[in-house]
């Protein structure tokens, strides 16, 4: 059955089907949102509240566009929401030391290596979302200039700067970290 | 270096075992709480109705004045407002006029008509100022 049906069946209140879209993206959405997040826990928490979303939302669901980029947008702002209370939160409080011990305990999913993984996921997350998000989804998880575009509501040209710019500032973040002798490979 | 490639090799997350049993134990949970609330708001707004509905009615009952149809008549005839029947007038509302008549003197002057019958008839309800003689 293809993911339109299935929409228009969730439309209808079909659980079935919606159990069906939550099987197919499950692991995607979880890895979109920990690369983003850095914190598993936090990007379960979030992608389960991606899904309910797209239950209670499937109404404004229009099959003009994948379904994959739809989940994608729901999952990115509320991912964005999250942050940005967490930064408000950090501001006000001490939460901070804890998070930051928090996500040193996360899931760990990475492989048992390395340095460079380890710096590759530090220098990823220091990145601005702003250029984060597009990277992640240009280079991790596939998507087209067009459909990144779609996800994150903005024009092309500004996504294919954003990619550019993300990559080059990586670059720059794992150069400095090799000079600096912190990778061994 | 190609950083690109080493980022497709970052590990991926996965979602953990139970997943889809976790999302569909919180959407049934957020249906039920969705009813809910749903059901109280549909009681709140029915409970504020017939408030205003009662509050209305007393205000109706007790605070606005009364008006009978013949005093609606007067107000767009432009006059005071009637009272209604059978309620006191006040004093301020009340015109005293005194008229001295010797009935024996009428009753004699008229005797030498033909009988005729006087019928003393009060012709309006709104007719409330006592004409005391």
């Amino acid at each position: 059955m293809d993911e339109h049906e299935l929409m228009r069946q969730v439309q209808e209140g079909n659980e079935m089907a919606f159990g069906q879209i939550i099987t197919a993206y499950k692991d995607r959405i979880v890895n979109y949102l920990y690369q983003f997040t850095g914190d598993y826990q936090k990007a379960v928490e979030l992608s389960q509240e991606t899904f309910i979303r797209v239950y209670f939302k499937a109404n404004h669901y229009r099959p003009i566009a994948p379904l994959s980029s739809w989940i994608y947008a729901i999952a990115t702002n509320l991912a964005r929401t999250e942050m940005k209370k967490a930064r408000r939160a950090s501001l006000v409080s001490l939460d901070d030391l804890t998070t930051h011990e928090f996500q040193d305990n996360a899931y760990a999913t990475d492989p048992p290596d390395s340095g460079l993984i380890k710096n590759l996921r530090e220098a990823l997350n220091s990145l601005h979302p702003r250029y984060r998000l597009p990277v992640i989804l240009k280079d991790m998880e596939g998507f087209s200039q067009e459909e990144i575009a779609e996800i994150l509501k903005k024009p092309v040209g500004t996504i294919k700067a954003r990619i550019s710019r993300g990559r080059h500032f990586l670059k720059k973040r794992l150069e400095k970290a090799l000079d600096g002798g912190r990778l061994s490979a | 270096m190609d950083e690109l490639e080493i980022l497709r090799k970052l590990g991926r997350a996965h979602a953990p075992p139970g997943f889809e049993q976790r999302v569909m134990a919180q959407l049934s949970l957020r249906k039920r709480s969705t009813r809910e609330r749903r059901r109280a708001f549909g009681l709140s707004l029915a409970g504020a109705f017939a408030s205003l509905l009662a509050v209305l009615v007393l205000l109706n009952v007790f605070v606005l004045q009364k008006k009978t149809p013949l005093g609606l008549a007067d107000n767009e005839r432009g006059y005071y407002p009637a009272l209604g029947i059978g309620s006191k007038p006040t004093s301020e509302q009340t015109i005293p006029v005194i008229e001295t008549l010797d009935y024996a003197a009428e009753i004699r002057s008229r005797s030498a008509e033909p009988g005729v019958i006087y019928l003393l008839e009060q012709v309006s309800d709104t007719a409330i100022k006592e004409i005391k003689y």
